[in-house]
């Protein structure tokens, strides 16, 4: 394969990972902060599904009250804020980077919390999804999803520097020959 | 002259038929009374066998309803009584914001969790359901190891309610999980046809089916006619209680 056929692979298979990673985000930021039970979309009933989140960031055992609550509050606006950045493209390696730390940071509690042998949901797309094996290899793929997607971003900026620094070097051989 | 009328009835006749009168009815009362206090005796005996359990507390028109499915030899839900849902019941519970009910939901990996479950369900039909669920939970490590649940129900409540109890109790000795399953046991050693109390268990585990319930504890949260999504796991007391005020707020 050429090089320039090469890169134009690249670019189309970051393009679709940075808008399938934050089609994901958003979804997951939605289904955290949506209305559970039939209620309208108020500040109240946010209010009430960030609570129900609590309760299951808690169910993993793993911080004290406090922080959960903090954790619980933030993680869906983080969620947002990460799923439009990669959907606007600014500073695309620096935003596919980020989303795989968070993946690498769920994947890893994941893991911690099956090992332990706690039955709980995993609270990752919102209430009613149990933490097993079939979300294991969902969050793993993901992971390794947003990698690729975040290692291709760094090539294509590497690939579009050493572009750019090629360029003028061409452009400067003549007038060194005149 | 004077002319006296003689009536048949006045005079010492009418009296006498009031005071026979009287007595009849006073004597009609007292046998009424021994009757009606002897069929009580019997009706108490009785009742214990008719009435279905209650293993719920506070107030059944609160503005929450909290059922959580526990298996009362799993740790988790131990630790859930200990440190979540007691509290609750002290705080809210006691207030009137919150009806809690246990459901029972025994796993078949845990050897006493069913006869557990039972001696829950005998003191719930003779209204001892909160101080026998609090026995349980309190001394489950030790009953865990050789499943001698009864000297703890029989410490946390009177001599009387014990009795009453040991008698719902009557076809219940045989630990279902036991790993000699008489003939009798189906369902993998969960249905044992001798023992009443089993239906309530067997009850509860329906209406778990279809939620589902798949592992204890798992809470499910109605309040003002809306169910929230079952809630599988621990949850500490203040994040527990910042749910429940939320729900309250709206």
């Amino acid at each position: 394969m050429s090089t320039g056929k090469r890169e134009t692979w690249r670019r189309v298979f970051l393009l679709i990972g940075r808008l399938a990673l934050a089609g994901m985000f958003l979804f997951a930021a939605y289904a955290k902060l949506k209305p559970q039970a039939a209620l309208p979309w108020s500040v109240a009933s946010v209010r009430t599904s960030l609570s129900m989140f609590a309760m299951q960031v808690d169910s993993y055992q793993l911080l004290s009250p406090q922080a959960v609550s903090m954790a619980a509050h933030a993680l869906p606006f983080v969620e947002l804020g990460l799923g439009l950045w990669l959907l606007s493209g600014l500073w695309l390696r620096y935003s596919t980077l980020a989303t795989s730390v968070l993946l690498l940071g769920f994947f890893a509690l994941m893991v911690r919390t099956y090992s332990l042998g706690l039955e709980i949901n995993c609270g990752c797309f919102g209430p009613g999804e149990q933490l097993g094996k079939k979300s294991l290899l969902r969050d793993g793929s993901l992971l390794a999803f947003s990698l690729a997607v975040t290692i291709c971003a760094f090539l294509s900026k590497r690939k579009r520097s050493e572009s750019a620094n090629s360029i003028p070097a061409a452009a400067s051989e003549p007038q060194r020959a005149n | 002259m004077i002319r006296r009328n003689f009536h048949p009835f006045s005079g010492l006749i009418l009296p006498r038929f009031a005071v026979v009168g009287a007595l009849a009815l006073i004597c009609g009362a007292g046998i009424s009374a021994q009757t009606h206090a002897r069929a009580q005796t019997h009706a108490v005996a009785n009742s214990d066998a008719a009435t279905a359990p209650v293993k719920s507390l506070g107030n059944r028109n609160a503005p929450i309803t909290m059922e959580v499915y526990s298996d009362y030899q799993c740790p988790s839900c131990g630790n859930f009584y200990e440190n979540t849902l007691k509290y609750m019941i002290q705080d809210m519970v006691a207030s009137g914001q919150v009806y809690f009910i246990h459901r029972d939901f025994p796993l078949p990996m845990h050897p006493y969790s069913y006869m557990a479950a039972r001696w829950a369900n005998a003191a719930a039909k003779i209204g001892k359901f909160e101080a026998v669920d609090a026995a349980l939970w309190d001394n489950q490590q030790a009953w865990s190891v050789d499943g001698n649940i009864e000297k703890f129900v029989a410490a946390a409540v009177g001599q009387a309610d014990f009795k009453r109890i040991k008698k719902l109790m009557e076809g219940c000795e045989v630990n279902p999980n036991a790993s000699v399953k008489p003939a009798a046991f189906k369902n993998n050693g969960q249905e044992d046809h001798g023992c009443a109390l089993d239906a309530y268990i067997e009850q509860d585990k329906l209406l778990a089916k279809q939620i589902p319930v798949t592992q204890t504890p798992t809470s499910v949260i109605t309040a003002k006619s809306q169910r929230y999504p079952a809630m599988p796991g621990f949850v500490t007391w203040p994040i527990l209680k910042q749910f429940l005020a939320s729900l309250l707020s709206q």
